[in-house]
Protein backbone atom coordinates (compact mmCIF):
# COMPACT_ATOMS: atom_id res chain seq x y z
CA UNK A 1 0.00 0.00 0.00
CA UNK A 2 1.46 3.40 -0.92
CA UNK A 3 2.34 6.01 1.68
CA UNK A 4 -0.63 7.71 3.40
CA UNK A 5 -1.19 10.39 6.02
CA UNK A 6 -1.56 7.57 8.55
CA UNK A 7 2.16 6.82 8.24
CA UNK A 8 3.02 10.11 9.99
CA UNK A 9 4.67 9.51 13.34
CA UNK A 10 6.54 6.44 12.14
CA UNK A 11 9.97 6.24 13.75
CA UNK A 12 12.82 4.19 12.40
CA UNK A 13 15.53 2.46 14.40
CA UNK A 14 18.74 4.47 14.72
CA UNK A 15 21.10 4.08 11.79
CA UNK A 16 24.46 2.40 12.16
CA UNK A 17 26.97 4.82 13.69
CA UNK A 18 28.53 7.20 11.16
CA UNK A 19 32.28 7.64 11.70
CA UNK A 20 33.26 11.13 10.54
CA UNK A 21 36.71 11.26 8.94
CA UNK A 22 38.93 14.20 8.05
CA UNK A 23 39.24 12.80 4.53
CA UNK A 24 35.45 12.77 4.01
CA UNK A 25 35.15 16.30 5.39
CA UNK A 26 37.84 17.55 2.99
CA UNK A 27 36.20 15.72 0.07
CA UNK A 28 32.84 17.28 0.91
CA UNK A 29 34.29 20.79 1.30
CA UNK A 30 36.03 20.40 -2.08
CA UNK A 31 32.73 19.35 -3.66
CA UNK A 32 31.25 22.64 -2.38
CA UNK A 33 34.29 24.49 -3.79
CA UNK A 34 34.96 25.68 -0.26
CA UNK A 35 38.58 26.33 0.77
CA UNK A 36 37.81 27.38 4.38
CA UNK A 37 40.84 26.39 6.50
CA UNK A 38 38.63 24.96 9.26
CA UNK A 39 37.62 22.09 6.97
CA UNK A 40 41.19 20.89 6.54
CA UNK A 41 44.23 19.97 8.58
CA UNK A 42 44.55 17.62 11.52
CA UNK A 43 41.32 18.30 13.42
CA UNK A 44 38.83 19.77 11.00
CA UNK A 45 35.17 20.54 11.52
CA UNK A 46 32.70 19.71 8.76
CA UNK A 47 30.83 22.27 6.65
CA UNK A 48 27.45 22.73 8.39
CA UNK A 49 25.52 21.04 5.57
CA UNK A 50 27.63 17.89 6.00
CA UNK A 51 24.75 17.04 8.35
CA UNK A 52 22.81 16.20 5.17
CA UNK A 53 25.36 13.50 4.31
CA UNK A 54 24.70 11.76 7.61
CA UNK A 55 20.95 12.43 7.30
CA UNK A 56 20.95 10.69 3.93
CA UNK A 57 21.56 7.34 5.61
CA UNK A 58 18.40 7.88 7.62
CA UNK A 59 16.50 9.07 4.53
CA UNK A 60 17.51 5.81 2.84
CA UNK A 61 15.49 3.97 5.49
CA UNK A 62 12.44 6.01 4.52
CA UNK A 63 12.89 5.65 0.77
CA UNK A 64 13.72 1.99 1.20
CA UNK A 65 10.71 1.19 3.40
CA UNK A 66 8.79 -1.35 1.29
CA UNK A 67 5.49 -0.44 2.97
CA UNK A 68 5.67 3.16 1.72
CA UNK A 69 6.37 2.34 -1.94
CA UNK A 70 8.60 5.39 -2.48
CA UNK A 71 11.09 5.48 -5.35
CA UNK A 72 14.26 7.47 -4.75
CA UNK A 73 14.58 8.35 -8.44
CA UNK A 74 11.26 10.20 -8.24
CA UNK A 75 12.09 12.13 -5.09
CA UNK A 76 12.86 15.85 -5.27
CA UNK A 77 14.00 17.87 -2.25
CA UNK A 78 11.47 20.57 -1.36
CA UNK A 79 12.93 22.26 1.70
CA UNK A 80 15.53 21.75 4.37
CA UNK A 81 16.17 23.13 7.83
CA UNK A 82 19.12 22.48 10.12
CA UNK A 83 19.43 23.39 13.78
CA UNK A 84 22.99 22.89 14.94
CA UNK A 85 23.80 22.20 18.59
CA UNK A 86 27.48 22.00 17.79
CA UNK A 87 29.71 21.52 14.75
CA UNK A 88 30.51 18.04 13.46
CA UNK A 89 34.20 17.18 14.01
CA UNK A 90 36.47 14.61 12.45
CA UNK A 91 36.45 11.66 14.82
CA UNK A 92 32.80 12.09 15.79
CA UNK A 93 30.63 9.01 15.89
CA UNK A 94 27.15 10.20 14.93
CA UNK A 95 23.91 8.31 15.41
CA UNK A 96 21.01 9.43 13.23
CA UNK A 97 17.37 8.58 13.78
CA UNK A 98 14.48 9.49 11.55
CA UNK A 99 10.88 10.34 12.35
CA UNK A 100 8.30 10.67 9.59
CA UNK A 101 6.52 13.86 10.64
CA UNK A 102 3.88 14.48 8.03
CA UNK A 103 2.52 13.08 4.78
CA UNK A 104 0.35 15.05 2.38
CA UNK A 105 -1.14 13.11 -0.51
CA UNK A 106 -1.87 15.08 -3.65
CA UNK A 107 -2.97 14.13 -7.13
CA UNK A 108 -0.02 12.21 -8.52
CA UNK A 109 2.43 13.06 -5.78
CA UNK A 110 3.12 13.02 -2.08
CA UNK A 111 4.81 15.55 0.18
CA UNK A 112 6.77 13.80 2.86
CA UNK A 113 8.26 15.67 5.84
CA UNK A 114 10.78 13.99 8.10
CA UNK A 115 13.17 14.94 10.88
CA UNK A 116 16.57 13.36 11.37
CA UNK A 117 18.01 13.80 14.85
CA UNK A 118 21.77 13.38 15.02
CA UNK A 119 23.55 12.79 18.30
CA UNK A 120 26.92 11.66 19.55
CA UNK A 121 27.13 8.08 20.86
CA UNK A 122 26.80 9.52 24.37
CA UNK A 123 23.43 11.00 23.33
CA UNK A 124 24.72 14.57 23.12
CA UNK A 125 22.62 16.38 20.48
CA UNK A 126 24.55 17.51 17.39
CA UNK A 127 22.00 18.52 14.77
CA UNK A 128 18.34 18.30 13.91
CA UNK A 129 17.59 18.22 10.18
CA UNK A 130 14.03 18.66 8.95
CA UNK A 131 13.29 18.05 5.30
CA UNK A 132 10.33 17.94 2.95
CA UNK A 133 10.46 15.84 -0.19
CA UNK A 134 8.15 15.67 -3.18
CA UNK A 135 7.59 12.17 -4.44
CA UNK A 136 6.21 11.78 -7.95
CA UNK A 137 4.09 8.62 -7.78
CA UNK A 138 4.34 7.44 -11.38
CA UNK A 139 7.21 7.88 -13.81
CA UNK A 140 6.42 10.58 -16.38
CA UNK A 141 6.54 8.91 -19.78
CA UNK B 1 35.64 34.87 13.97
CA UNK B 2 37.14 37.75 12.10
CA UNK B 3 37.56 40.66 14.54
CA UNK B 4 35.82 43.12 12.27
CA UNK B 5 32.63 41.14 11.59
CA UNK B 6 30.46 42.66 14.35
CA UNK B 7 31.70 46.21 13.85
CA UNK B 8 29.31 48.52 12.06
CA UNK B 9 26.90 45.67 11.39
CA UNK B 10 23.27 46.63 10.96
CA UNK B 11 20.11 45.27 9.41
CA UNK B 12 20.57 45.65 5.68
CA UNK B 13 24.35 45.19 5.67
CA UNK B 14 25.29 43.30 2.51
CA UNK B 15 27.75 40.40 2.60
CA UNK B 16 30.30 39.98 -0.19
CA UNK B 17 28.58 38.16 -3.08
CA UNK B 18 29.87 35.06 -4.82
CA UNK B 19 29.22 33.54 -8.23
CA UNK B 20 29.71 29.80 -8.63
CA UNK B 21 29.46 27.58 -11.68
CA UNK B 22 27.72 24.22 -11.60
CA UNK B 23 28.77 21.74 -14.27
CA UNK B 24 27.95 18.05 -14.63
CA UNK B 25 31.42 17.37 -13.23
CA UNK B 26 30.46 19.31 -10.10
CA UNK B 27 27.25 17.28 -9.72
CA UNK B 28 29.14 14.00 -9.98
CA UNK B 29 31.70 15.23 -7.48
CA UNK B 30 28.97 16.30 -5.05
CA UNK B 31 27.07 13.03 -5.51
CA UNK B 32 30.17 11.08 -4.53
CA UNK B 33 31.16 13.34 -1.66
CA UNK B 34 27.63 13.43 -0.25
CA UNK B 35 26.83 9.79 -1.22
CA UNK B 36 23.62 11.11 -2.80
CA UNK B 37 23.21 8.99 -5.92
CA UNK B 38 19.69 9.97 -6.90
CA UNK B 39 19.92 9.53 -10.71
CA UNK B 40 17.99 12.76 -11.40
CA UNK B 41 21.34 14.44 -10.69
CA UNK B 42 23.23 12.67 -13.50
CA UNK B 43 20.77 10.96 -15.83
CA UNK B 44 18.56 12.83 -18.31
CA UNK B 45 16.37 9.72 -18.53
CA UNK B 46 15.56 9.62 -14.82
CA UNK B 47 15.30 13.40 -14.54
CA UNK B 48 12.59 13.44 -17.22
CA UNK B 49 10.80 10.49 -15.62
CA UNK B 50 10.56 12.59 -12.46
CA UNK B 51 8.95 15.37 -14.49
CA UNK B 52 12.06 17.58 -14.53
CA UNK B 53 13.26 19.56 -17.56
CA UNK B 54 16.69 17.93 -17.37
CA UNK B 55 19.45 16.93 -14.99
CA UNK B 56 19.28 19.16 -11.90
CA UNK B 57 21.73 20.09 -9.19
CA UNK B 58 21.24 18.56 -5.77
CA UNK B 59 19.26 21.02 -3.66
CA UNK B 60 21.88 20.44 -0.99
CA UNK B 61 24.68 21.38 -3.41
CA UNK B 62 22.99 24.74 -3.97
CA UNK B 63 22.17 25.17 -0.29
CA UNK B 64 25.61 24.08 0.89
CA UNK B 65 27.41 26.27 -1.64
CA UNK B 66 25.21 29.27 -0.81
CA UNK B 67 26.21 29.06 2.84
CA UNK B 68 29.76 29.96 1.74
CA UNK B 69 28.53 33.57 1.55
CA UNK B 70 28.00 33.41 5.31
CA UNK B 71 30.99 31.27 6.31
CA UNK B 72 33.40 33.28 4.11
CA UNK B 73 32.17 36.38 5.90
CA UNK B 74 32.12 35.09 9.48
CA UNK B 75 35.31 33.05 9.00
CA UNK B 76 34.49 30.39 11.59
CA UNK B 77 31.79 28.01 10.28
CA UNK B 78 31.06 26.79 13.82
CA UNK B 79 29.30 30.13 14.38
CA UNK B 80 26.39 28.93 12.22
CA UNK B 81 23.60 27.73 14.52
CA UNK B 82 20.75 27.25 12.07
CA UNK B 83 20.19 27.24 8.33
CA UNK B 84 17.03 26.72 6.33
CA UNK B 85 15.90 27.05 2.73
CA UNK B 86 13.26 25.98 0.27
CA UNK B 87 14.00 24.75 -3.24
CA UNK B 88 11.37 26.57 -5.32
CA UNK B 89 12.99 25.82 -8.68
CA UNK B 90 15.63 23.35 -9.72
CA UNK B 91 19.02 24.43 -11.05
CA UNK B 92 19.08 22.72 -14.44
CA UNK B 93 22.66 21.85 -15.38
CA UNK B 94 23.31 21.39 -19.11
CA UNK B 95 25.56 18.65 -20.48
CA UNK B 96 28.21 20.98 -21.87
CA UNK B 97 31.53 22.55 -20.91
CA UNK B 98 30.02 25.75 -19.51
CA UNK B 99 27.42 24.53 -17.04
CA UNK B 100 25.32 27.18 -15.36
CA UNK B 101 26.15 30.06 -13.04
CA UNK B 102 24.55 30.57 -9.63
CA UNK B 103 24.82 34.07 -8.18
CA UNK B 104 24.88 34.13 -4.40
CA UNK B 105 24.42 37.06 -2.07
CA UNK B 106 23.42 37.74 1.51
CA UNK B 107 22.29 40.57 3.72
CA UNK B 108 21.73 40.94 7.43
CA UNK B 109 18.01 40.69 8.07
CA UNK B 110 17.91 40.60 11.88
CA UNK B 111 20.19 41.26 14.85
CA UNK B 112 19.38 40.18 18.39
CA UNK B 113 22.23 40.47 20.87
CA UNK B 114 25.01 38.30 19.44
CA UNK B 115 22.66 36.48 17.03
CA UNK B 116 22.70 37.68 13.44
CA UNK B 117 20.33 36.38 10.79
CA UNK B 118 21.51 36.50 7.19
CA UNK B 119 19.01 36.16 4.35
CA UNK B 120 20.66 34.49 1.35
CA UNK B 121 19.78 34.99 -2.30
CA UNK B 122 20.61 32.41 -4.94
CA UNK B 123 19.81 33.24 -8.56
CA UNK B 124 20.36 31.02 -11.59
CA UNK B 125 19.19 31.78 -15.13
CA UNK B 126 17.41 34.85 -13.72
CA UNK B 127 15.34 32.84 -11.25
CA UNK B 128 15.46 32.37 -7.50
CA UNK B 129 16.62 28.84 -6.79
CA UNK B 130 16.53 29.11 -3.01
CA UNK B 131 13.51 30.46 -1.16
CA UNK B 132 13.41 31.91 2.35
CA UNK B 133 17.08 30.96 2.79
CA UNK B 134 18.23 32.10 6.20
CA UNK B 135 21.27 31.32 8.28
CA UNK B 136 21.64 32.37 11.86
CA UNK B 137 25.12 32.92 13.29
CA UNK B 138 26.13 33.51 16.87
CA UNK B 139 28.97 36.03 16.79
CA UNK B 140 29.69 35.37 20.47
CA UNK B 141 29.74 39.10 21.19
CA UNK B 142 26.85 41.52 21.22
CA UNK B 143 26.60 43.51 18.04
CA UNK B 144 27.15 47.12 19.12
CA UNK B 145 24.08 49.30 18.70
CA UNK B 146 24.47 52.14 16.30
CA UNK B 147 24.12 55.47 18.10
CA UNK B 148 21.03 56.92 16.49
CA UNK B 149 21.29 60.24 18.34
CA UNK B 150 22.91 63.00 16.40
Amino acid sequence: MPITEANAGRRYPSCDPYYVSAAKIAEFATALGDDNARYRGESPIAPPTFAAVISAHAWDQLFGDPELELSLERVVHGDQRFIFSRPIHAGDVVIASLTLDKVRVRAGSELVSATVDMAGHDGEPICSAQATFYHVREAVA
Amino acid sequence: MKATVAEGLEVGTELPPLTVRFTRERLVRYAGAATDFNPIHYSEHFARQAGLPGVIAHGMLTMGTALRVVTNWVGDPSRVISYSARFPRPVVVPDDADGVDVELGGRVSAIEGSLVTVTIDAISAGQKVLGAARAQVDLGVRVPHRDHET
